[in-house]
């Protein structure tokens, strides 16, 4: 319960530094950008490759990223969501805007998959990052990943599916050969045990 | 109590797996209730987190340089645009734009009535409050019965366009919704919009740069994908005055 405890309010303190930092950027602070690259770098990358599979164009992707957030940060609003899930998701847009343009999609599909097998990678995420951050970081992927991992094969499959390529849920379940319903079910029942397996494990 | 079906939604909404007209119909849903909107940011935190599962990679250190680097042109652009440009000044599309405002006929016989109830419609998918409601009628060589209606709203940089009557933009194009905005020399994309089989669209958007003087919107024809400044024929198109 102790650590749990200390979990959240490390949680909680993160955001609320980064929510600190959106509202300098939003005053046109380079300074509080730096910082920011320097917490986030390294998972949005990390995403970008997963999703693109080719390295230059996860860099592309990073930048435009980090332009849309310079330019959004007044727009940002953290009653929607954190500053880590709004960059996410920013990036996940950017990604899937590249993919489309380019027409990858079967080979987005094809390296997600692949990936089942190779969830854990010690690897630091930025050079940047304090040594702090890094630890917070990968302790943070590590418990992703864990709760990640105990979700049904097929549940943690339709998640990642979804996540990691632009395919929406019509197409995820042609792609599995399975009714649409079930697909529905598998990534509803995931992301709600996702959400609460992500909640005890804090 | 949200039933399966609104958690099925909320779990696919928050990993971007609705289609358009799907997401807009959740979006209703959440409206009006608070669980589900409660539901919606708690999905979309755990969704996040995934990205946390893809394996660690190190971006390299020049990026970082780089970044930086575009950032600080881009504030020392914006300075150099805000202090010496007119506002209202522009380039090509711009001025296509206004003038094509200036030469429209087609407000004024613009069915008034049909033009409520369609900003009805765009208030009843997302009640923005404050929004600024235009209409684009189509501008030569675009289908006549082609029309859009947006809500924009400055405060949150945020609206709503319907499209109806467009065909669908075809092989290796994209229709591209562009903002006119005083403060800025080109007009600001604010991305691209598939209309479907029966030529309909209903999205959200957000301008690619801040848009707080937004003097008209414009609908574009573009290369798949979009491009950074308009190149395309301008097919709607009206003004926020």
């Amino acid at each position: 319960m102790a650590k749990q405890t200390r979990g959240m309010q490390a949680n909680t303190a993160q955001q609320k530094a980064d929510e600190q930092l959106m509202a300098r950027i939003a005053q046109g602070d380079q300074v509080a950008f730096s910082a920011l690259y320097d917490r986030l770098s390294g998972p949005l990358f990390s995403l970008a490759f997963k999703m693109l599979g080719n390295a230059a164009e996860a860099e592309d992707a990073l930048q435009e990223v980090c332009l849309q957030i310079w330019r959004r940060a007044a727009a940002y609003d953290s009653s929607q969501s954190s500053v880590f899930s709004w960059a996410v998701l920013l990036t996940r847009g950017k990604v899937i805007d590249r993919l489309r343009a380019r027409g990858r999609r079967a080979r987005v599909i094809s390296a997600s998959i692949e990936d089942e097998g190779n969830l854990i990678d010690p690897t630091d995420a930025s050079t940047a990052e304090t040594a702090a951050d890094n630890m917070n970081r990968n302790e943070e992927a590590t418990r992703v990943r864990t709760v990640l991992g105990g979700l049904p094969p097929d549940q943690r499959q339709a998640i990642e599916m979804a996540f990691f390529s632009e395919l929406t849920h019509h197409e995820i379940a042609a792609q599995l050969n399975q009714p649409l319903g079930t697909i529905k079910a598998r990534i509803r029942r995931g992301m709600l045990r996702l959400r609460d397996g992500l909640r005890r494990s804090a | 109590m949200i039933s399966d079906e609104l958690q099925d939604s909320a779990a696919l909404y928050v990993l971007g797996s609705l289609d358009g007209a799907e997401a807009a119909a959740f979006e209703v849903s959440m409206q009006d209730n608070a669980e589900l909107r409660s539901l919606a940011a708690e999905l979309r935190e755990a969704a996040g987190a995934v990205a946390l599962s893809a394996p660690a990679r190190r971006p390299p250190a020049a990026l970082k340089q780089k970044v930086l680097r575009n950032i600080a042109a881009e504030k020392s652009r914006d300075l150099t645009t805000t202090a010496t440009e007119r506002p209202g000044s522009g380039t090509g599309l711009a001025w296509a734009i206004a003038a094509m405002l200036m030469l429209f006929s087609g407000f004024l016989f613009y069915d008034r009535m049909q033009l409520r109830r369609e900003i009805a419609q765009v208030r009843d998918i997302d009640p923005l409050l404050q929004a600024s409601l235009v209409a684009l009628a189509p501008a030569k060589g675009a289908p006549a019965e082609a029309k859009a209606t947006v809500a924009w709203e400055p405060g949150r940089q945020t609206g709503v366009i319907k499209i109806t009557g467009l065909p669908v933009a075809g092989t290796g194009k994209d229709y591209q919704l562009w903002a006119v905005d005083a403060d800025h020399k080109d007009p600001v994309s604010a991305g691209i919009i598939h209309v479907d089989a029966n030529g309909v669209a209903q999205v959200r958007f957000r301008t690619i740069a801040e848009a707080r003087h937004v003097k008209a919107f414009a609908i574009s024809l573009e290369r798949e994908g979009g491009v950074p400044k308009a190149e395309g024929p301008i097919l709607l198109v009206g003004s926020t005055t």
